[in-house]
């Protein structure tokens, strides 16, 4: 096993903790700044059951998978609601750390959109992921994540086959911003008329995506946007938001990245990683 | 025997109300609303239907030497027995669909055996489900399937190493096909033979009242539709009504001196002011937002894995109320799950959320003119001991004195004033 403290390979996890899904990421990085290589990395839903208990199996998963013990971490960041994990070494804010995954994951973003189950942020950064800007959804949770899993239980579609439904629309139903709760009646209402669920979910997305726009535009970002958390994974709705981007002409380039999800938790990780270093330098011995 | 039938298409609940042709009422019938308004439209009505049966062996019963307790634990064992079937029926259509689901997938048969374990487990706990005394967390077969389901699934997922998310999304799209197939339940003639050979040794006086329920014709000479999904039912146009004047016409049946009413429906909350006829006067209703209407607590039951039926009473024991401070439903359920994690009680919390959605009731209230004696609270919600307790609590402070009426059978108030409007229209004919 290599010398760890004052060596120049720095071994952290970071775990995001939203309300619907945790995420966890193991890196390694070479040096201070340089090369990073994910060894690991996982997401599981919480569905009702306890955070906690989901969060330490799969957090243990995953640095197994990494093939290292806890020990072996020098630094576990957290962020989202990571708060309430009992063996983090230090907790970083869902906005940073959105921003240092989404710029690891594309090094042209300048700006990401992380979309989770209950809030929509649009964070304009710099070239170092410094945080310029931010804005964020209101205290309604219409088209958010939970908005558009709840209608995908009473389509019975599940959240991965909601995308590539999305793409087969050929009529998107017009709807504009409902409540996410009440929205399943409408929904029902509308299969009820025999709007097909394609059609249904494209318009959904489409109502979603102007939201969203207006929301990355309001930052007055341009260029590369990475949309991360956990609706980066639908093409139907980065579809929906290219179609709004070019149709708008706001130039923002919609971007994501098939690691998107982990966005949080990769950047918390990297962060960890930076302020392992930092203290090390100050010659603080941390034990994670 | 002839009826008329008032359908009231909620958008969480389906009710029926039949009336015979004095506007007694014969029976009433409830239903979970689905994707497919025909089906809970039928379902309810032959929900009402059965509940009219059941209420027909009662009167039956009466006078044939029977004491009341022994015609009612008869009563209640031949219930709980007919419940039973109709709930086996309808898990016999939920094993098909989850085959039929199953079969389409590319690794579908590696689920096979799991599912099969895990509806045999649902199967053998569902007598213990129906049997005398037994509490249910909901009468609707999705929730109380569901619960079971969601249980076992996790144990077996852990086990076998299979996805989770994969076993709970099987259910949800086969669950919708059970509840549309409506020969799933079952009518009276289909289970009621086989309910009453699940009772050891029934009374003959059971036997033969049952015998001669079962041969009653029934015949429906109209029908009148109201709710949320009125304009998608199965009905012309002339039988249609809105709800806001069924419900201000059922009221006024329940309580002839009402003048102020409010509902707490599924999505809708609406506060109505009606003169000494039952005719309405003024009306307000909620804008399309689930914080303060009854979804909002259907949301939150779900949330903390409860039934509908169990949150009044546990929010009723709270000593310290909290005060919630998100107003969108989804917030209040994220804002719920933070302070169970910091420890707050659970009934405190839930005190606080009943608080909630009578506040915004109240806005409501003052909108359409306030509130006159008397005061009439119906809808779902108003079987929530909570949530009338806060009402009460609040009209007091706010008006004073005031009569408050509430009766058990609110839920079926807008499709009582359904029916009576189905019965004007017989006796209209009729003349």
């Amino acid at each position: 096993m290599p010398e760890k403290k004052g060596g120049p390979a720095v071994r952290c996890g970071g775990i995001d903790v939203g309300s619907s899904a945790i995420k966890v990421a193991v890196v390694e990085e070479e040096t201070n700044g340089g090369e990073l290589r994910l060894l690991a990395h996982g997401v599981e839903r919480i569905r009702k059951r306890h955070p906690l208990t989901v969060l330490q199996e799969l957090f243990q998963g995953t640095i197994e998978d990494a093939g290292l013990s806890r020990e072996e971490l020098d630094y576990i960041a957290t962020t989202g609601e990571g708060e309430l994990v009992p063996f983090r070494t230090g907790h970083f804010y869902g906005m940073t750390a959105h921003a240092r995954g989404a710029l690891h994951l594309d090094p042209e973003a300048r700006a990401a959109v992380d979309i989770g189950a209950l809030h929509t942020r649009a964070i304009l950064m710099d070239e170092r992921a410094k945080v310029l800007g931010y804005r964020m959804t209101s205290q309604c949770a219409s088209g958010s994540g939970q908005f558009l899993e709840n209608i995908g239980r009473y389509l019975g579609v599940t959240l991965e086959e909601i995308g590539p439904l999305s793409l087969q629309a050929d009529d998107p139903e017009a709807c504009s911003s409902i409540c996410a709760v009440l929205a399943e009646t409408d929904v029902i209402n509308m299969v009820s008329r025999g709007i097909t669920v394609p059609n249904i979910i494209k318009g959904i997305h489409q109502s979603m995506a102007g939201r969203y726009l207006r929301l990355i535009t309001s930052t007055r970002a341009s260029g590369v946007v990475m949309v991360t958390g956990g609706l980066a994974a639908d093409v139907g709705l980065l579809q929906a938001m290219r179609e709004a981007a070019a149709e708008q002409n706001v130039g923002v380039e919609v971007r994501a990245h098939p690691l998107s999800v982990l966005a949080g938790a990769l950047g918390a990780a990297i962060w960890g990683a930076f302020r392992y270093r930092k203290l090390a330098e100050k010659g603080v011995s941390l034990s994670a | 025997m002839n009826f008329v039938v008032g359908i009231d298409l909620g958008s969480t609940t389906t009710k029926a109300v039949i009336l015979d042709e004095s506007a007694r009422t014969l029976g009433r019938g409830i239903t979970n609303s689905r994707s497919n308004y025909d089906a809970a439209c039928e379902i309810a009505l032959a929900e009402a239907l059965i509940n009219a049966r059941f209420s027909r062996i009662a009167s039956e019963l009466v006078g044939t030497g029977m004491t009341a307790d022994e015609q009612e634990k008869c009563l209640s064992e031949l219930e709980g027995r007919f419940r039973y079937q109709q709930f086996l029926g309808q898990l016999r259509v939920l094993r098909e669909e989850i085959a039929r689901v199953l079969s389409a997938l590319d690794h579908g048969a590696d689920y096979a055996s799991v599912t099969e374990r895990i509806l045999g487990a649902i199967e053998k706990e569902a007598v213990a489900l129906f049997a005398e005394g037994a509490t249910r967390k909901s009468d609707f077969f999705r929730d109380l399937a569901g619960s079971a389901y969601l249980r076992h699934a996790e144990d077996e997922a852990r086990e076998a190493g299979l996805s989770f998310d994969l076993l709970v999304g099987l259910y949800d799209k086969a669950i919708l096909d059970v509840e549309n197939a409506t020969s799933a339940a079952g009518t009276f003639e289909d289970h009621a033979a086989a309910a009453l050979a699940r009772i050891e040794s029934p009374p003959r006086e059971l036997v033969s009242a049952l015998e001669r329920v079962s041969r009653v014709p029934l015949r429906q000479l109209a029908s009148v539709g109201t709710g949320y999904g009125r304009a998608r039912l199965p009905f012309p146009e002339g039988r249609i009504r809105s709800e806001i004047l069924c419900h201000g016409l059922g009221a006024h049946a329940m309580f002839p001196a009402t003048r102020t009413v409010l509902d707490i429906g599924g999505q809708d909350t609406k506060a109505i002011q009606v003169d000494g006829d039952g005719i309405v006067t003024s009306f307000q209703m909620n804008d399309r937002c689930a914080a303060g209407c009854g979804r909002y607590l259907g949301y939150i039951a779900d949330e903390m894995n409860l039934g509908l039926h169990e949150l009044g009473p546990l929010a009723s024991r709270s000593q310290r109320p909290v005060r919630i401070n998100s107003t969108c439903t989804v917030f209040a359920g994220a804002e719920l799950r933070e302070r169970l994690s910091l420890g707050e009680k659970r009934e405190d919390i839930l005190a606080g959320l009943h608080r909630a959605i009578i506040l915004r009731a109240m806005s409501l209230l003052a909108r359409s003119g306030g509130v006159t004696d008397q005061f009439t609270f119906t809808g779902g919600v108003a079987r929530n001991p909570a949530a009338v307790e806060a009402l009460r609590k609040l009209v007091f402070e706010n008006y004073g004195e005031v009569t408050v009426n509430i009766s058990p059978e609110s839920i079926y108030t807008g499709a009582l004033g359904a029916a009576l409007f189905a019965l004007r229209a017989v006796e209209r004919f009729d003349a």
